[in-house]
């Protein structure tokens, strides 16, 4: 007697397009957790480099940018650093990922903050309005600098400012894993997962 | 038998090339292909225009050089340098100089980058990119970026338009700086600089 694969090939095949289905519809429900404090070096951000403005977002220039970039010896957390913008297509439709994302490891030892490069008119509105509907959780500051080069290369020699932009760095400030373009959440999962095990 | 395996292993790859295909659909920076460095040839390309003609870089060069900018319909920081490129192209025609835009934006058809382009003013040739050959070549990652090949074709400039967005701000107009100096037969001093704008939409 044959022996039929066509059977058992369907049902993989089915299974396999099931997966792919699901996967392709991850939705994302969390509540509105309060914004965390900046913390660098066991120290909040503040100071004269950020503005406050009363809203969840403050402002950051050039020096702050370097401030959350410093790292001491005593911090061994990796910094996840992601740039965005409320005007760039990729970086929303990445966000609800980077919300689960900072859900999932703010407790595990990961500091990650969201810098917007919108225009600083913004800061008061349509930034919070964008957070608010991505009920967003990770704190966020908004790069105001005149020129944008240096602050584009203080973050990282090879990155030429292309917008969304996401960079790990380890204790000793090393980028470990960067990506341009939207994200893929399992492997800036398991690149974060490596600098949380070290 | 021996071809029904086959056939198993062979839908067995097929979903996993399916996975892979939804699961991503960024980049990492080891994909991007790497821009050729200053003073590189670049070879002629033909890419149909957004007035349906067919383009040879070669029949849009300038006797000076030629300024190269990729564009976006839907980008805000590329469109608040539009009435700025416009003018770099009146501006530096009589001085030998060409200005092409060119659109490799998956996202953005040929008839919506005639139609900004109309709505806009923007007079220079635009070229429409399909599959973002031109972009790889050029190792182009986001909008507006500037290259600018000299007399000989060779890369003199790839970077910004200026140093920043809003026009009351600009300190340094790094691109009329180097087009300036390659008109006078000088070496460009500054040769590139980064700046913010939105990444090219890719094929995946």
């Amino acid at each position: 007697m044959r022996f039929h694969l066509s059977i058992p090939i369907a049902g993989v095949l089915t299974l396999g397009l099931v997966c792919a289905a699901v996967l392709a519809q991850q939705k994302t429900s969390i509540a509105r957790a309060p914004i965390t404090p900046i913390i660098v070096n066991g120290h909040p951000v503040d100071g004269v480099d950020i503005t406050d403005y009363g809203s969840d977002v403050r402002e950051i220039n050039l020096d702050g940018l370097k401030k959350i970039l410093q790292r001491d010896g005593n911090d061994k957390r990796p910094l996840l650093l992601n740039f965005w913008a409320t005007w760039c297509d990729p970086c929303r439709e990445e966000f609800p990922d980077l919300v689960k994302l900072d859900g999932d490891y703010k407790d595990k030892g990961l500091n990650f903050i969201a810098i917007s490069l919108d225009d600083i008119t913004d800061i008061k509105s349509e930034v919070p309005k964008f957070l608010n509907q991505m009920k967003a959780t990770m704190p966020v500051v908004l790069l105001n600098v005149n020129d944008p080069e240096p602050a584009i290369k203080v973050v990282d020699a090879t990155w030429d400012g292309q917008l969304p932009a996401t960079f790990l760095y380890d204790h000793e400030g090393k980028v470990v894993f960067k990506h341009f373009g939207k994200i893929k959440p399992d492997e800036l999962r398991a690149a974060i997962d490596k600098e949380i095990k070290k | 038998m021996k071809k029904q395996y086959a056939l198993a292993i062979f839908l067995g790859a097929v979903l996993i090339v399916a996975f892979a295909a939804i699961a991503g659909s960024g980049r990492t920076a080891s994909d991007l292909p790497a821009p050729p460095a200053i003073g590189t040839v670049i070879d002629d390309f033909t890419l149909p225009g957004a007035d349906g003609a067919s383009h040879s870089l070669a029949s849009l060069k300038g006797k000076n050089g030629t300024v190269i900018i990729f564009i976006a319909t839907k980008c805000p920081v590329s469109n608040g340098y539009n009435d700025r490129m416009e003018k770099v192209f009146e501006d530096y025609k009589a001085k030998g100089f060409n200005v092409i835009g060119i659109n490799s934006n998956s996202t953005e058809p040929a008839a919506e980058v005639k139609s900004h382009a109309a709505e806009k003013g923007l007079k220079f040739t635009i070229l429409k990119d399909d599959g973002n050959k031109i972009a790889d070549r050029l190792g182009a990652n986001r909008t507006p970026e500037v290259y600018v090949l000299d007399a000989k074709g060779k890369l003199a400039y790839h970077g910004r338009i200026d140093n920043s967005q809003k026009l009351e701000t600009i300190t340094s107009n790094d691109l009329r700086e180097a087009l300036d100096e390659l008109g006078a037969g000088k070496a460009v001093t500054k040769a590139g600089g980064a700046a913010f704008g939105c990444n090219i939409k890719r094929v995946s």
